[in-house]
C-alpha cells in the first residue's frame, strides 16, 4: 500500500458528487457483492448461482470409501485379501475406487462368490461424508454370512 | 486547548477511525501508479482464456447459432484484451463473455466444468482489470497514442492511471483466501479427513495408503493457516514479504495435484495487484536495462 496517492476523495467541495467520491461508491459496492457470495452461502446458508461462494474441492471425494478386507485362513488366522487379484481384476480398473455403499456390497458379494462356499471375510470400511470420516462397516461378523 | 467536540471525538478514537478510514480511501480509489502491471495482467489474463477454452470454442465444435456467436465473442473479445485495442472495452466484452459462460452456458445449459470457481474467476479478473488504466502499456493503444503525439509534436501520454481495479483485485483474492479457509475451518478438514478422501478419489483409490492420516492432518493445518496468511497478510508490504512465495508454492502445488485448470495461474498472475505499481514498473525498467538497480531493489516485496 505504498503507491503515490494523487487527489483526496474527501478534497472535493461539500455537496457535489466528484469523480473521486463516485469511484469510492462504486468500490464499495463492488467489494459488498464479493463478500455477499460467500457470506451468503458459507454464513447464511444461501445458494444460489447467482452469488459465488468459495469453496473449493468441498463436494470432492465425498462417498468415495476406504475398504480393507480379509479373509480367515484354514488355521483360523486372518489375512489381508486382496480383491484385485481375487476377483481377477486390472488395479488400475473400475474396482479401484469404490465409491457408494451398493458397489461395496456388489465388490463382497463377488469376492464371497469367488472365494467359494463357507468362505468367512471381514470387511472394515468407512465413508466419506462432510464432517468427516463415517464408520459404516465393522469386521465383527462374517461378510459372507448371510 | 482542543474544543470540547475535538476532546470527545479524541476519547472515542473517531479521529483515528475517521484517519483509518482516510487513508482507507487514498488506497482504495486515490492512487495512480505506472500501468505496466495492469498491462502484464492484461496480456495474461488473454492468453488465460485462450489456454482454458480456444480448444472447446473452436468454430467446428458447436456448430449452433448460439456456439457460434459465443464463440466469435470469445475470440473477438480476448484477441483484442491480448493486443490491447480499446483495452478497457475489450476487458468488459471478455469479462462478459466469461459470466455468459459461467452463468448462462454454465448454470443454465449445463455445461460443465464452466460452473467453476476458475471460470469465475477468469471473468471477474478480466472485467476488474477494465478500471484499471490497462491500455496504457503494451499495448496497440499505447502504440496508437504515441503515434497521435508524435504526429502533434506533443510528447506521448504517461503510462500512469488510477489503479483502483487493482485495488479491487487486492479485496477479491483476499475475500476469496479467507472463505476458502473458512470453508477448511471445520473438524472434518483439520483432522485430515476431508484431504484423505480427495487423495483416495484422485489417487489410492478405496486402498487406504499407511502414513496418510498424520500427513493430511499436518499438511490441513498447514493449508489453513497460509489461507488465513494470505487473506490478511498480502495485501501489506511488511508480511507480503513472507507470504509471496509460499502462496506461489501452494498454487503450484495444487496445480500439480489437482484438476483446477487456470485457477492456479490465474491467482499466480493477480498476485502482481498486490505490489505497489510503479515498484514494478522499476523492476522492469531494470531488466531492460533502463531503470536504477537501487530503486527498484527495495521495493518490489
Amino acid at each position: 500500500m505504498a503507491d503515490v496517492v494523487s487527489t483526496r476523495v474527501g478534497a472535493e467541495p461539500a455537496g457535489r458528487l466528484s469523480a473521486g467520491r463516485l469511484r469510492f461508491f462504486a468500490f464499495i459496492a463492488i467489494a459488498a457483492f464479493m463478500i455477499a457470495g460467500p457470506v451468503a452461502e458459507q454464513v447464511f446458508g444461501v445458494q444460489t448461482p447467482l452469488l459465488r461462494s468459495w469453496t473449493m474441492f468441498s463436494a470432492i471425494g465425498l462417498g468415495v470409501i476406504d475398504a480393507s478386507f480379509e479373509i480367515r485362513q484354514p488355521d483360523g488366522t486372518l489375512v489381508p485379501l486382496d480383491r484385485f487379484v481375487m476377483l481377477g481384476a486390472r488395479r488400475d480398473g473400475t474396482l479401484k475406487r469404490i465409491e457408494s455403499r451398493e458397489e461395496l456390497a456388489s465388490v463382497i458379494k463377488r469376492l464371497c462368490t469367488a472365494a467359494g462356499q463357507g468362505v468367512d471375510i471381514r470387511v472394515r470400511a468407512r465413508q466419506a461424508a462432510r464432517n468427516g470420516w463415517q464408520i459404516i462397516r465393522t469386521d465383527a461378523d462374517n461378510a459372507c454370512a448371510g | 486547548m482542543p474544543a470540547p467536540a475535538d476532546a470527545i471525538a479524541d476519547r472515542l478514537g473517531l479521529r483515528s477511525m475517521h484517519a483509518a478510514a482516510a487513508r482507507f480511501a487514498d488506497w482504495a480509489v486515490d492512487t495512480e501508479g505506472s500501468s505496466r502491471s495492469s498491462a502484464l495482467i492484461r496480456i495474461g489474463l488473454a492468453m488465460l482464456f485462450w489456454s482454458r477454452w480456444a480448444g472447446e470454442l473452436l468454430l467446428y465444435r458447436d456448430q449452433s447459432p448460439i456456439g457460434l456467436f459465443l464463440a466469435a465473442n470469445f475470440f473477438v473479445a480476448t484477441m483484442l484484451l491480448f493486443l490491447g485495442y480499446h483495452s478497457r472495452i475489450a476487458a468488459v466484452w471478455a469479462g462478459s463473455v466469461g459470466l455468459a459462460m459461467y452463468y448462462y452456458f454454465g448454470f443454465q445449459l449445463g455445461r460443465e466444468p464452466w460452473t467453476h470457481h476458475h471460470t469465475y474467476l477468469l471473468a471477474v479478473a478480466a472485467l476488474l482489470i477494465a478500471l484499471t488504466p490497462c491500455g496504457r502499456s503494451y499495448s496497440l493503444d499505447r502504440y496508437l497514442a504515441v503515434m497521435r503525439a508524435e504526429r502533434m509534436g506533443v510528447a506521448p501520454p504517461a503510462e500512469r492511471g488510477n489503479l483502483w481495479g487493482l485495488r479491487l483485485i487486492v479485496v477479491q483474492l483476499s475475500v476469496l483466501y479467507f472463505f476458502t479457509a473458512l470453508d477448511k475451518t471445520s473438524y472434518a478438514f483439520l483432522s485430515g479427513a476431508r484431504l484423505e478422501a480427495i487423495f483416495l478419489w484422485y489417487y489410492a483409490g478405496s486402498d487406504y495408503p499407511a502414513g496418510l492420516a498424520w500427513l493430511a492432518t499436518i499438511v490441513s493445518l498447514a493449508v489453513v493457516v497460509l489461507e488465513y496468511g494470505l487473506a490478511f497478510g498480502l495485501p501489506f508490504r511488511a508480511t507480503r514479504r513472507y507470504l509471496v512465495l509460499p502462496g506461489l508454492a501452494f498454487h503450484a502445488i495444487i496445480y500439480l495435484t489437482l484438476p483446477v485448470y487456470t485457477f492456479s495461474a490465474t491467482m499466480a498472475l493477480l498476485y502482481l495487484a498486490y505490489f505497489d505499481a510503479d515498484a514494478v514498473d522499476k523492476v522492469i525498467a531494470r531488466l531492460q536495462g533502463t531503470g536504477s538497480p537501487a530503486t527498484a531493489k527495495g521495493e518490489i516485496s
